[in-house]
C-alpha cells in the first residue's frame, strides 16, 4: 500500500534510511539540500563533489529514499487478476436502480447520488445501507452529516424485511453510524475507520462493505466560493480521501450531493467542477410532476455520468415500495413478509 | 546509470537508448493533424471538462499501443500513472476483448503485461515515482508511452500549502514539468497527460468555479472553460493540445464528443468527433 509522503519524511535527517548518518546530513544541510526532494533532484556525481561525501554511498541513498518514497507500479496483468478476484457488485435493493447501476454499487468505486431536496437521496441511502445489512448480511458504515437518520427508521425498515427479534438487533448493529458536522470531523471519522482497521466494525462475522456518506456538500459546500483556496483543498482531499477508502478497503462509497442549475439553466451536481471528477458513476433523482396524480412518491433516476453504460437512460420507482420490484421476481424464493403498508 | 547524460555512456548504451525505442508512428492519425502527429519526445495535453472523454481516449491510444502487431497495434510498453484512481482496468479489458479474436487469453494476457499502473496520491509522490521511474528506462527499451492522469488533481492541495507565495504553490508541478522535459529529451518517449478543465476564462476577471455557483449570472457556453491554470514550466514543454468538449445532443440521444486538436510547432488544427460504444471510442 502506498501512502503519500507526510510532512515528517520530506526533511533530511539523520536515520531515515541506513547511510544517511549526521554528517552526511550536516554536510547537505550546509549545501542547502535539506528534503527529500533536493536531494532526489540533485545530480549526485557534482554534489558528492560538492559535500565531500562518496559518491556511492550519496547515490545508494538516494536509491533507499526513491524506493521508500515513490508509489510502485503494477502490471495490468496482475491489476486485472486481482480486480477480478477481489471486485463485488452491490445491490441497492431496487431492481430499476440495480439496472441504471449496472447490477448495483461496485466495491472500488465512489457513485454519487444528486438531487433537489426532497427527492429521496436520504431515503435511498437508508434503503441501500438496509439492503445491504439484511440481504448481503455485510456491515456498512453510515456517515450521516445532516441528522437525516434515525435510529427507529433504520429498525422499522429492517423489521420489514426480516421477523425475527434478535435477527433484526444484528442487523441493525451491522449498520455503524457516523454523525459528522463538519468536514475535520469528517477526516478523523475516515481515518479512525482506515487505522482500527474496520476490524472494528465487524459484527458476527461481516465486513464493511459500503460507505455511505449523506451528505457530502453539507460539509463543503459553506467552505467554497470566494478567493480562499482552503475550502478547495479540503474538499480535493476529501475526494482523495473516500476514493483512496475505495479502493484500498475494496468498498463501495455512495455520496449525496445537492443540485444547482448551471448558467444554461440545466440541473447539474454541486460543489463545482473540480469535485465533478471524482465520483465514477452519479444518479440524478427527481420528482415526477404529473397533474391530478396524488402519488407524491414516484421518483425518477437518471444515469447521467457512468463508464460502463450509456448516459441518460432513466427509471421510474416509487419510493414507498424499495423493494417492490424485486418482491415480484423473489417472491417465490424469499421467506419474507409481504409489505402490508407502506414504511413512508 | 541514473544520469546518463553526465557519466560516459557507452556506444552500447547509446544504441540502446535511442533506437530501442519502438516507433510510435502509427498512432492515431485520426485525432491529430495529418502533418503533426505526436511521436517520441512529444508532450500532448488533453484538456476538457469533466465527462467528455478524455480518459476514454486515453484508452483507446493505450489499446493501439500494447495490441500486438498482428492486430494493428505497436506492441509497445506503457506507463500509465493514475492520480486520482481513475484508472478502470475492466473497462480497458473490455475494450481490448473487442478487438482480439474470441477466446484468446494467452493474447489479452501479453497485452496486459505491457501496461504498468501505478497510483499516486499527492504532487511529491509523483515528483518522486517520476524520478525513480526515470532510473528504470534504461532497463525498458521497449516503454514508449507515458501516460498521467490527471496532472492537475493535485492543483489545489498545492496551490493552498503554498501559502501565499505562487513559486511555492508551483513548486512540484514546476519540478514535474522539467524532469518530464528531461525524461522525454533524453529517452525519447512521448507523453500524454490529462487536465481537469476547472476554471472559467473570463476575460473581465479570474473566476474559479467554485461551490456551483458563479458571481455573475450569464449564460455560458462549455468552451468557456478552456482557462490555462497550470503553470508555466508546464505549459512550456506541452507540444499538442487537444480539447475536448461535448456536442449539443443530437435527435437520437446519442452523445457525440468533440476534440480539437492544436499543435504548438505547426500552428495546424484539427477537429474530430467521436461517440462511445462498448468497444471504446468510435470516430465518426
Amino acid at each position: 500500500m502506498n501512502k503519500a509522503s507526510s510532512a515528517a519524511m520530506v526533511f533530511l535527517r539523520e536515520g531515515l534510511c541506513p547511510g544517511l548518518t549526521d554528517e552526511v546530513v550536516q554536510a547537505l544541510r550546509a549545501k542547502n539540500i535539506r528534503t527529500v526532494v533536493d536531494l532526489v533532484s540533485s545530480d549526485v556525481e557534482d554534489l558528492a563533489q560538492k559535500c565531500s561525501v562518496s559518491y556511492k554511498s550519496l547515490l545508494a541513498v538516494r536509491r533507499v529514499l526513491l524506493a521508500q518514497n515513490s508509489a510502485f507500479p503494477v502490471t495490468g496483468a496482475d491489476l486485472y487478476e486481482e480486480l477480478l478476484s477481489s471486485t463485488a457488485i452491490l445491490s441497492t435493493g431496487n431492481a430499476s436502480l440495480d439496472k441504471l447501476l449496472d447490477s448495483g454499487l461496485y466495491t472500488g468505486e465512489l457513485s454519487e447520488l444528486v438531487g433537489g431536496p426532497g427527492t429521496g437521496k436520504t431515503q435511498i441511502c437508508l434503503g441501500v445501507a438496509v439492503n445491504i445489512s439484511c440481504e448481503l448480511k455485510q456491515s456498512v458504515l453510515y456517515i450521516d452529516s445532516t441528522g437525516g437518520l434515525s435510529a427507529n427508521r433504520l429498525l422499522q425498515m429492517i423489521k420489514a424485511k426480516i421477523s425475527n427479534a434478535e435477527e433484526q438487533m444484528e442487523a441493525l448493529r451491522r449498520i455503524q453510524v457516523c454523525p459528522v458536522f463538519d468536514v475535520f470531523s469528517l477526516f478523523e471519522c475516515l481515518h479512525h475507520f482506515r487505522s482500527t482497521g474496520h476490524q472494528q466494525f465487524l459484527a458476527g462475522g461481516s465486513s464493511v462493505k459500503a460507505v455511505i456518506v449523506d451528505s457530502v456538500s453539507a460539509v463543503l459546500a459553506h467552505m467554497l466560493g470566494g478567493r480562499q483556496t482552503e475550502g478547495m483543498s479540503l474538499m480535493m482531499q476529501v475526494a482523495g480521501e473516500l476514493r483512496t477508502l475505495a479502493k484500498d478497503l475494496n468498498v463501495a462509497v455512495l455520496v449525496t450531493n445537492h443540485v444547482t442549475r448551471d448558467g444554461n439553466g440545466m440541473i447539474k451536481a454541486g460543489l463545482g467542477q473540480s469535485w465533478s471528477h471524482t465520483p465514477r458513476t452519479r444518479v440524478l433523482l427527481q420528482r415526477i410532476e404529473r397533474p391530478g396524480s396524488t402519488c407524491s412518491s414516484l421518483r425518477t433516476a437518471t444515469l447521467i455520468k457512468s463508464s460502463r453504460q450509456p448516459c441518460y437512460s432513466m427509471e421510474e420507482f416509487d419510493l414507498r415500495y424499495w423493494e417492490q420490484c424485486e418482491e415480484k421476481l423473489h417472491g417465490l424464493q424469499g421467506k419474507r413478509k409481504q409489505v402490508s403498508n407502506s414504511p413512508g | 546509470m541514473t544520469h546518463p547524460s553526465r557519466s560516459s555512456e557507452s556506444g552500447a548504451q547509446l544504441l540502446a537508448r535511442l533506437e530501442g525505442k519502438r516507433c510510435l508512428k502509427g498512432l492515431d492519425f485520426q485525432l491529430f493533424p495529418d502533418d503533426c502527429c505526436p511521436a517520441q519526445g512529444d508532450v500532448v495535453e488533453f484538456h476538457g471538462m469533466e465527462g467528455t472523454g478524455k480518459t476514454e481516449t486515453l484508452y483507446h491510444l493505450v489499446t493501439c499501443c500494447i495490441l500486438p502487431g498482428e492486430l494493428g497495434g505497436l506492441e509497445v510498453e506503457v506507463m500509465y500513472v493514475d492520480t486520482d484512481y481513475h484508472f478502470d482496468i475492466l473497462r480497458l479489458v473490455s475494450i481490448l476483448e473487442h478487438r482480439l479474436p474470441q477466446g484468446s487469453e494467452e493474447i489479452l494476457r501479453a497485452c496486459l503485461c505491457r501496461i504498468s499502473v501505478v497510483h499516486c496520491s499527492s504532487s511529491l509522490q509523483l515528483l518522486l515515482t517520476l524520478h525513480h521511474v526515470e532510473g528504470t528506462l534504461l532497463n525498458r527499451p521497449s516503454l514508449s508511452l507515458l501516460v498521467i492522469d490527471s496532472i492537475s488533481a493535485f492543483y489545489w492541495v498545492d496551490k493552498y500549502n503554498g501559502g501565499d507565495s505562487v513559486a511555492r504553490q508551483e513548486a512540484n508541478l514546476r519540478r514535474i514539468a522539467e524532469l518530464l522535459e528531461k525524461i522525454v529529451k533524453e529517452h525519447r518517449i512521448a507523453v500524454f497527460a490529462t487536465t481537469h478543465a476547472v476554471m472559467r476564462s473570463n476575460s473581465a476577471e479570474e473566476v474559479a468555479e467554485v461551490g456551483g455557483t458563479s458571481w455573475k449570472r450569464r449564460s455560458v457556453a462549455p468552451s468557456d472553460f478552456t482557462k490555462v491554470y497550470l503553470c508555466r514550466p508546464w505549459q512550456r514543454i506541452v507540444t499538442h493540445r487537444v480539447l475536448f468538449s461535448k456536442a449539443n445532443m443530437t435527435n437520437e440521444r446519442k452523445q457525440v464528443f468533440t476534440a480539437v486538436s492544436s499543435s504548438g510547432r505547426t500552428n495546424s488544427t484539427k477537429r474530430s468527433s467521436f461517440c462511445m460504444t462498448n468497444a471504446g471510442i468510435q470516430f465518426l
